[in-house]
């Protein structure tokens, strides 16, 4: 049998599925119940520095290909994180998304996070639909690049960038996420639902983000671009629900990729669903182990040196 | 988003109302839907009956069921699902325990399969969807039993082969820890909290780890106690872990 196992920065997972922020990681037993299914890293819901409720609902509404969500960034704030996580078993395998309006705001929270015995952030740099965080702050070149230099500067965190689609040219972004881990590619798509015998929107913040099946193209699109240019480590996210949408995103570079959306349709089958296709992929197709697919497809400047 | 014309809208007591509404979609007894006033929210809500046509039954406790409320047939309401699991097929002898607003999801089973109900309120103006027959507890004496509902089914739970439980956590809490775990009575809970997504991806309403929206919202005995949480602790809108007054931590 083939081997799964992955690198993403330093960081060694048995294998390549990953749990994307914001998708049944709110609570640490949920969190728990996903590794114990099967995910080889999760990553939590974006905490910030104080808490927040996030907006009310409608916070989601399906769409044939897939979902909008609004939910607000609802998050009990880092005190009563670290409150939470104090004895959780599955620190290394988990990592932690956090959010804010400025650079010290993610360098006190990367401390916050690291002193709680963690090693990897993932900097939600692109929420959608919160004024003032997200994408407002991930959608500049030199704020993306300071955040992460301060981080890196004064944390030994492992960082993960996770980049807005949302953006004329992300691969800039993703150059100045240069001194990051790695980078996550993509965060959800501005979007809005309509419901046409109310004649009223579907969320109740108008704007929201979409994810799920519809958006697989634009993610692949963005993780081949920044492979080709950059030749970082990708961790691949958007639209993924089968193995197949898997090995796509690993064929344009992504070394793991993440699911949420999937839920809706695999629930927490997911997880050896994708990581059982990707085996007998690689075995019929005569690769002994997934990091021999990585980025096959893609001539970059890296490989050139292999 | 479905859409479906008020039948008829009754009320009940006070402040619970009976809203019949007409819809094709096919639902099971214990199952909710996620009703959303339009420009407003959206909240789930059991059904009160399964069977042609639908209801819910509910009361008025914040600005959506207040609206719901004055709604007249004819009108819309909007809605997703039904989602959740539902009770399973009952045999031999039947107990229903409601309090709270809980008998709205028990009456969806007490339509289908006869048993006898518990009911309980505070005071006899707060019960709904009485009849006759029912057994009924008010904290006041003011109807019936004068005590909770958890009192007066307790002594007993030995009569029956299935049970069916729906009302509020601390309720259901303290029925759990009075009765006897090794009975022989099949015992199952509809269990309720905040829900924000319905379809088992936000997390609002797990209990350790466990979501009461897709896993539930119907559990047995067994499950429930490998529950920690359950009765103990729950999360606020931002995910935050609060305690239940009361709780042994």
């Amino acid at each position: 049998m083939a081997s799964i196992s992955t690198k993403v920065g330093n960081f060694s997972i048995e294998n390549p599925v990953i749990l994307a922020s914001g998708i049944l990681d709110e609570t640490s037993g949920s969190i728990l119940r996903s590794l114990r299914s099967g995910a080889g890293a999760v990553v939590t819901k974006s905490i910030g520095i104080s808490e927040r409720a996030g907006y009310p609902t409608p916070v989601i509404s399906e769409v044939k290909t897939g979902l909008l969500n609004a939910v607000g960034l609802p998050n009990p704030g880092i005190d009563n994180f670290v409150e939470e996580y104090k004895d959780f078993p599955e620190k290394k395998r988990t990592v932690v998304s956090i959010f804010g309006g400025s650079v010290e705001e993610f360098v006190t929270l990367s401390r916050r996070v690291e002193a709680a015995g963690f090693d990897k952030v993932e900097l939600n740099l692109s929420c959608p639909h919160v004024q003032g965080v997200g994408s407002e702050v991930g959608q500049d070149v030199d704020l993306v690049e300071e955040i992460i230099n301060e981080i890196k500067r004064r944390t030994n965190l492992q960082i993960w960038s996770k980049l807005t689609p949302n953006v004329t040219d992300i691969v800039s972004l993703a150059k100045a996420s240069e001194k990051a881990d790695a980078l996550v590619l993509i965060n959800t798509i501005r979007a809005i639902g309509v419901e046409i015998y109310s004649r009223k929107f579907a969320l109740s913040n108008v704007v929201g983000g979409y994810s799920g099946p519809g958006i697989k193209p634009v993610a692949l699109r963005a993780v081949y671009d920044v492979y080709k240019e950059t030749g970082k480590d990708i961790v691949g996210v958007g639209g993924i629900t089968t193995w197949e949408d898997a090995i796509e995103f690993f064929l344009l570079g992504a070394r793991a990729i993440q699911v949420g959306t999937a839920f809706l349709y695999d629930d927490y089958r997911i997880y050896s669903d994708i990581k059982d296709g990707i085996n007998k992929y690689l075995d019929s197709e005569g690769f002994s182990k997934l990091e021999d697919i990585v980025g096959v497809m893609v001539n970059n400047a890296a490989r050139k040196g292999d | 988003m479905l859409h479906a014309k008020v039948i008829s809208i009754k009320r009940d007591n006070k402040d619970v109302f009976t809203l019949v509404f007409d819809s094709k979609i096919s639902a099971e007894p214990g199952q909710f839907i996620m009703i959303w006033v339009p420009g407003g929210k959206e909240i789930p809500m059991s059904l009160s009956s399964t069977s042609n046509p639908l209801a819910i039954t509910f009361r008025t406790f914040g600005e959506t069921t207040r609206t719901l409320a004055t709604l007249k047939p004819g009108d819309r309401i909007f809605f997703r699902g039904p989602y959740g699991n539902s009770y399973p097929k009952p045999t031999g002898k039947v107990a229903y325990v409601g309090g709270g607003t809980g008998l709205a999801s028990l009456n969806s089973m007490i339509l289908k399969y006869d048993g006898d109900v518990f009911a309980g309120a505070r005071t006899k103006d707060d019960l709904f969807l009485i009849r006759d027959e029912y057994k009924v507890a008010t904290d006041d004496g003011s109807l019936g039993f004068k005590g909770t509902v958890v009192d007066l089914f307790v002594p007993h739970l030995s009569e029956y082969n299935y049970v069916f439980v729906c009302g509020p956590e601390p309720m259901v809490k303290s029925l759990i820890d009075r009765i006897d775990k090794k009975a022989k009575a099949k015992i199952f809970f509809s269990l309720e909290r905040l829900m924000k997504c319905g379809v088992g991806i936000c997390d609002s309403c797990s209990i350790n780890g466990i979501r009461v929206c897709k896993d539930g919202t119907i559990f047995e005995l067994q499950e429930v106690l490998k529950m920690t949480e359950f009765g103990v602790s729950r999360r606020t809108e931002s995910g935050k872990i609060e305690f239940f007054a009361n709780a042994k931590r």
